[in-house]
């Protein structure tokens, strides 16, 4: 099992995109490649990012990714980004961007 | 075009004299020029144009124009694309943020006397095709930042074009710069959504400078061109009638209140910043339009002068009543047509003024003031 939420907010125009997924609702590739995302951004493991004071406008990313065994939020700005995390924003953010 | 001098005034040689000796090497310069100028002037008196103001803060060594090409990455600053001095290159969204911040650091200069972001002559950059789809333009505390908006999507799908489009844009950008080196008013709740309108007002002044616009005649858009035709709305925000700027079956309606009584209390976007500005930028707009003329020459100066002079990190709206209110007695006089059109501005909004406390009435050195004020020697 697994389930991610994902926010983005603040932006230029202050306009909230957000998206909650249960893997199991997806068609089979599609959830593998999630989960490959997942796995493979080490997201358990990232390191805590220190707080930054916000950019005007930049956005702020949340993403949060539940198991049946664990939870984990992360909290990133535009400038702080973890590059391994990319991949997963950038398939998070094609979902949600344009509906 | 008549509207572009509006620093303008007869300075007594003597003081020319004294930024000949005591001001920074473009400044000694421009003095110098002038001098020169002025000798040949039979009353030993000297017309001091913004234009010659102007030529001494574009002089070498002063603020430089780079636009930088991210490539569609997300790596800050990225290549160099043009330079200060350079001619078009073959790519749109360079020139605008070129163009755009060319236009900014003009206004500042021409209608406030202000030497780039800083006021010492910082240098502009900006990137351009940050990231990929990204919506977005931002000021990350030290330059500009631009996404190209949709271009991932295939034409039937995009939301938003290249966010250098809009001039206003890139003003509200380098204003949120020259907020950091003045007020610093931190980016939460009202603080950071008084942040936020000052960044529209003087994003939108850009434009409207641009155009030779007066207040009747401008549109009070921010952000027009940003939206593909394929959304129903006209720009992202408008402070002449917040929370009508777009209603679209996919990006919702604009959601800026035009009032107090519609106030609005979230933790989402640092407390709303880009939706409470409405209320201050509403207030701008009735100011400005009660004012009459060019938006930058009156409201613009009261706007400037406070946000340099007054406002702090923590300044919430009601200071900013207060305190514009307080600095139209001061530049215009207490109860003239200007300082009436603040408070009037302010009230539209649900915002009494405070403090009529009394100022000393202009004296008649603020021709002098502003002189040296735009030139960096004075406050
Ligand atoms: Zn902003």
């Amino acid at each position: 099992m697994m389930r991610i939420v994902f926010e983005r907010t603040g932006g230029f125009m202050g306009r909230k995109v957000s998206l909650s997924i249960d893997l199991a609702d997806l068609p089979p590739d599609q959830a593998g490649t999630l989960k490959q995302l997942v796995d493979e951004s080490n997201f358990f493991k990232l390191t805590e990012l220190p707080p930054k004071t916000p950019l005007p406008d930049g956005f702020m990313y949340s993403i949060t990714v539940e198991t049946e065994t664990t939870q984990r939020t992360i909290h990133a700005s535009d400038t702080n980004f973890p590059q391994t995390l990319r991949p997963l924003l950038e398939n998070l953010l094609a979902r949600a961007r344009v509906r | 075009m008549s509207h572009r001098h509006s620093i303008f005034c007869i300075l007594p040689p003597h003081m020319l004299d004294q930024v000949a000796q005591n001001g920074s090497n473009a400044q000694r310069e421009m003095a110098a020029r002038t001098l020169s100028t002025s000798s040949q002037i039979r009353d030993r008196r000297v017309n001091v144009a913004s234009a010659v103001i102007r030529g001494a803060f574009t002089a070498a060594g002063t603020s430089q124009r780079t636009v930088y090409d991210a490539k569609f990455g997300t790596k800050l600053p990225g290549t160099v694309a043009r330079k200060e001095g350079d001619t078009p290159i073959a790519d749109v969204a360079v020139n605008e943020a070129y163009d755009g911040s060319g236009a900014t650091r003009d206004l500042y200069s021409v209608a406030f006397g202000r030497n780039s972001i800083d006021n010492n002559g910082m240098n502009l950059n900006s990137t351009v095709h940050y990231d990929k789809g990204y919506d977005n333009a931002f000021w990350d505390g030290q330059q500009m930042v631009y996404g190209d908006g949709d271009e991932d999507l295939p034409p039937a799908e995009r939301l938003f074009n290249r966010f250098t489009i809009s001039l206003d844009v890139i003003g509200h950008e380098l204003t949120h710069g020259v907020t950091q080196f003045e007020a610093n008013l931190v980016y939460r709740n009202q603080q950071g959504a008084l942040n936020e309108a000052i960044s529209d007002i003087f994003g939108s002044l850009v434009k409207q400078y641009q155009r030779g616009q007066t207040a009747a005649d401008a549109d009070w858009i921010i952000g027009e061109g940003l939206f593909t035709t394929n959304v129903n709305g006209v720009g992202i925000r408008s402070m002449k009638a917040p929370g009508t700027a777009y209603n679209d079956p996919v990006l919702g309606k604009d959601p800026q209140p035009a009032h107090m009584k519609d106030y609005v209390t979230t933790s989402q976007d640092n407390g709303g910043v880009h939706i409470n500005s409405g209320i201050v930028n509403h207030a701008f707009y009735l100011s400005a339009i009660e004012i009459g003329g060019y938006a930058w020459e009156k409201a613009g100066q009261i706007w400037y002068k406070t946000l340099t002079d007054k406002l702090t990190s923590n300044s919430n709206f009601q200071n900013a009543a207060d305190l514009t209110f307080q600095t139209a007695g001061e530049i215009f006089g207490v109860d003239s047509l200007e300082q009436l059109a603040i408070k009037n501005g302010w009230t539209g909004v649900g915002i009494t003024v405070n403090g009529t406390t009394p100022v000393p009435p202009p004296s008649g050195d603020g021709c002098l003031k502003g002189l040296l004020h735009s030139l960096g020697l004075a406050r």
